[in-house]
C-alpha cells in the first residue's frame, strides 16, 4: 500500500448561500487514476480549486502527504507536488512553448542561507525575526545577481532548465512547436502543452481538468493512452474530471460522482455507471448505453 | 568573465563620448536629460511592461531618489578623501550618494509594491498615483528639503559618462533579466497570475521585488538628475505629468519592449529640442516657454496617433536584439 499523496477529507465550500461543495472526499495514491465526473455546475472545478489552494475550504481538511495545506498559497501548494491544468485552458499566451513550460520548472539553486536555518530565525524574537527576513531578503535578491552577472552556476542551470522542458515538450507530442508562441497552436496541442507545462512542477499529483474538452475522437483516443503512460512514466497519481463518458469509463479506475456539490456516487465504473442515482442525475432519463 | 566584456565596451566607448561631448554645454545638458529619461522608462517597463502591473507613480520614485541623493552629497560637500585627488574623492561621494538614493527608492518601492499583492490593474495604478502625490507634498512641507522653494546647492557630479553607465547597466540588467528564470516569472504573471501562481510561481514576492529593482533606478535616475540640475523643486520634475511621460514613452515604445522603451524615451525628449530648432528654422520665435507649452499638445496627439495605428507600441512586444540574432541566424 503506497503512501497517500493527497487527501480531501469533507472539504465543504460555500458562496455566501450556496453550497458549491458539500462534504467532499477523496484520496489519491501513486497510481491511481481517478475520475471526477457530473454535470454543469456540479462542483468539480470548485473541488480542484478547493484541493489547490485557488479557494480555502470553508470547512473540512485537504492534506497533501500528510501535511494540511489549508490556507496555504497556491504556489506553496504546488511546491508540495500537486500540479493541474484548467478547464479554460490558461496558457501564457504571448510566451513561446518551450518558455511556457520553462517558468514551471524550479531552479535547483541551493539558497545561500538554508531555508530551514531562515525558518528557524523567522520563528524567534523580534530580532531574530528581522535577520530571518533579511536573510530570506537576500537568498530571494540573489537570482537577480545571477542573472544579472550571468554566472558559470546559472548558465549550467539554464541549460539543465532548457534540456528538462525539452524532454517534457517531447513527451507530449510538442517538439516541432518549441519555438511558436503558446496562442498559435491548435486547441488539442494547448490543452497538451498545459499537461507538459503542469509536469514541469513535478508534481506526485496531477489533476487535469477536461483535458479532452474541444478534442476531435482521434485527438481523445491518443490523449487515453498518453495519460496512462504519465502516470507510469512519472510516477504519478491522476484525477481527472472530463464530461466525456466514454474517457472517463475508458482510463478510470475509480469515479466519483457528483450533483450539485453533493458526492452522490463513489466506486469503479462499472458500479457507477449502474447506479440509479447517477442515471437519474448526470444520465437523465434516457437509458444508458456504454 | 565573458559576461563582464559588454561592461568593458560600455566603458570604452562612453569614455570617448564624454572626451567628444566635452564642447558643447547644450549637447553634454541634453544627452544627460536623454539618459535621465531613458533610465526612466527602462525601469517602468520592468514593472508596467514586463510584470504587467500598472504604475504611475514613477516620478515619485524619481523624487525619492533625486532629494536623498541630493541631501547625502550636501551633507558630504564639504569632505574630501584625503587620499584621492579632489575630483575623484568627489565622484566617490557622488556614487555613494547616487547608491543612497537608489536604495531610498527601492526601500519605497517595497512599501507600495506590498499593496500591489492584493491591487490590480486600476486600483493599483490610484496607489502608485498617491504615493507620488504623497512624496510631492511632503517635501512641500519639509523645510529642512527646502520646501516648495526647492533644495538648492548640488554639485554638477552628473556627466554625460555617469549618465549613460546607468543607461547601459538597467539595459543591460532588463536584458539579462528577460532570459532568466525570474524574467520568465514575471512574464508569466503579466500572461496569467493565476495559472503562474499554480505553477509555483510565489507571484506577490515577484511583483514586490520588479517593484523593488524598478523604483531603485528610477532612485539613482533622480539621483542623476539632482547633480546636473544642481537645484531640485517639487514642482514639474517630479510631478504627475513626469510620471506620465514616463509612462507614455513605456507605451509608445511598446509595453514589455525595453528597446522600445529606449527608442521613445529618446525621440520623446528630443522632440521639444528638434521643434525648437524647427521654429528657428520657420523664423518662428524661439521662446523657450512656448514649446515646452507645446509639448503636452504633442505628447497627447502623438498618444493618439499611435494607438490607432499601432496599438501594441513601436516594438510591439519585440526587442531590436530579436531582430538582429534573425539576421545573423538565417531561417533553415
Amino acid at each position: 500500500m503506497s503512501e497517500v499523496l493527497l487527501e480531501a477529507s469533507k472539504v465543504s465550500i460555500r458562496f455566501g448561500g450556496l453550497l458549491a461543495l458539500s462534504d467532499f472526499s477523496l484520496t489519491i495514491q501513486q497510481g491511481d487514476l481517478k475520475g471526477l465526473i457530473g454535470p454543469n455546475g456540479a462542483g468539480k472545478t470548485t473541488a480542484f480549486n478547493a484541493i489547490t489552494g485557488v479557494y480555502l475550504p470553508t470547512s473540512g481538511e485537504v492534506k497533501v502527504k500528510g501535511e494540511v495545506v489549508n490556507g496555504k498559497r497556491p504556489f506553496q501548494i504546488n511546491r508540495l507536488g500537486v500540479a493541474r491544468t484548467f478547464q479554460n485552458i490558461r496558457l501564457f499566451k504571448q510566451l513561446s512553448v518551450l518558455d511556457n513550460v520553462r517558468v514551471a520548472i524550479l531552479a535547483e539553486t541551493k539558497p545561500l542561507f538554508a531555508d530551514e536555518s531562515v525558518e528557524r530565525l523567522r520563528r524567534g524574537g523580534r530580532a531574530s525575526r528581522a535577520v530571518g527576513s533579511m536573510l530570506d531578503a537576500v537568498n530571494n535578491y540573489r537570482d537577480w545577481w545571477r542573472a544579472f552577472l550571468r554566472t558559470g552556476g546559472f548558465l549550467a542551470e539554464e541549460e539543465a532548465i532548457e534540456a528538462k522542458a525539452r524532454a517534457l515538450l517531447d513527451v507530449m507530442g510538442l517538439s516541432h512547436r518549441v519555438e511558436e508562441f503558446a496562442k498559435n497552436l491548435p486547441y488539442g496541442e494547448q490543452r497538451r502543452l498545459e499537461i507538459a507545462r503542469a509536469l514541469g512542477t513535478e508534481p506526485k499529483v496531477l489533476l487535469l481538468d477536461e483535458p479532452a474538452a474541444g478534442m476531435n475522437t482521434r485527438e481523445k483516443a491518443d490523449l487515453m493512452v498518453l495519460i496512462r503512460e504519465l502516470r507510469s512514466r512519472f510516477a504519478l497519481g491522476i484525477l481527472v474530471i472530463e464530461h466525456d463518458m466514454k474517457l472517463v469509463m475508458g482510463i478510470c479506475e475509480h469515479l466519483t460522482v457528483l450533483d450539485h456539490g453533493e458526492t452522490i456516487s463513489v466506486g469503479d465504473p462499472a458500479a457507477v455507471r449502474a447506479d440509479p442515482k447517477v442515471i437519474e442525475a448526470y444520465l437523465g432519463e434516457a437509458p444508458v448505453h456504454a | 568573465m565573458k559576461s563582464f566584456l559588454p561592461v568593458a565596451v560600455a566603458i570604452v566607448v562612453l569614455g570617448l563620448l564624454q572626451v567628444l561631448s566635452g564642447g558643447s554645454a547644450y549637447f553634454v545638458y541634453l544627452a544627460m536629460l536623454v539618459g535621465v529619461n531613458v533610465v526612466l522608462a527602462v525601469s517602468l517597463n520592468i514593472i508596467n511592461g514586463l510584470t504587467g502591473q500598472f504604475s504611475i507613480g514613477h516620478a515619485g520614485f524619481m523624487a525619492v531618489g533625486a532629494y536623498l541623493s541630493a541631501v547625502t552629497s550636501l551633507a558630504m560637500k564639504d569632505f574630501q578623501l584625503s587620499f584621492l585627488p579632489e575630483a575623484v574623492s568627489n565622484q566617490v561621494f557622488f556614487v555613494v550618494s547616487l547608491a543612497a538614493g537608489g536604495v531610498a527608492a527601492g526601500l519605497f518601492g517595497f512599501l507600495v509594491g506590498l499593496p500591489s499583492l492584493r491591487l490590480k490593474g486600476d486600483y493599483l495604478a490610484i496607489v502608485t498615483l498617491g504615493f507620488g502625490e504623497i512624496i510631492l507634498v511632503a517635501v512641500r512641507n519639509t523645510p529642512s528639503l527646502g520646501g516648495a522653494l526647492g533644495l538648492p546647492g548640488m554639485p554638477q557630479y552628473t556627466t554625460v559618462f555617469s549618465v549613460w553607465f546607468v543607461v547601459f547597466l538597467v539595459v543591460l540588467l532588463a536584458r539579462r533579466l528577460l532570459f532568466s528564470p525570474h524574467g520568465r516569472s514575471l512574464a508569466a504573471i503579466r500572461e496569467d497570475e493565476v495559472a503562474a501562481e499554480a505553477m509555483g510561481v510565489d507571484t506577490t514576492s515577484y511583483k514586490v521585488r520588479a517593484f523593488v529593482v524598478s523604483s531603485f533606478f528610477a532612485g539613482v535616475a533622480g539621483g542623476l538628475f539632482a547633480h546636473f540640475q544642481s537645484i531640485i523643486t517639487p514642482g514639474d520634475s517630479f510631478s504627475f505629468v513626469k510620471s506620465m511621460e514616463v509612462v507614455v514613452m513605456v507605451v509608445a515604445g511598446g509595453l514589455g519592449s525595453t528597446t522600445g522603451a529606449v527608442v521613445a524615451a529618446v525621440v520623446l525628449t528630443l522632440l521639444p529640442e528638434g521643434m525648437r530648432s524647427l521654429f528657428n528654422l520657420l523664423g518662428g520665435d524661439s521662446d523657450s516657454l512656448s514649446i515646452d507649452q507645446l509639448r503636452k499638445p504633442i505628447f497627447g496627439l502623438l498618444l493618439v496617433i499611435i494607438m490607432l495605428t499601432r496599438p501594441q507600441g513601436i516594438f510591439g512586444t519585440h526587442e531590436a536584439w530579436d531582430w538582429l540574432r534573425k539576421k545573423k541566424e538565417p531561417a533553415t
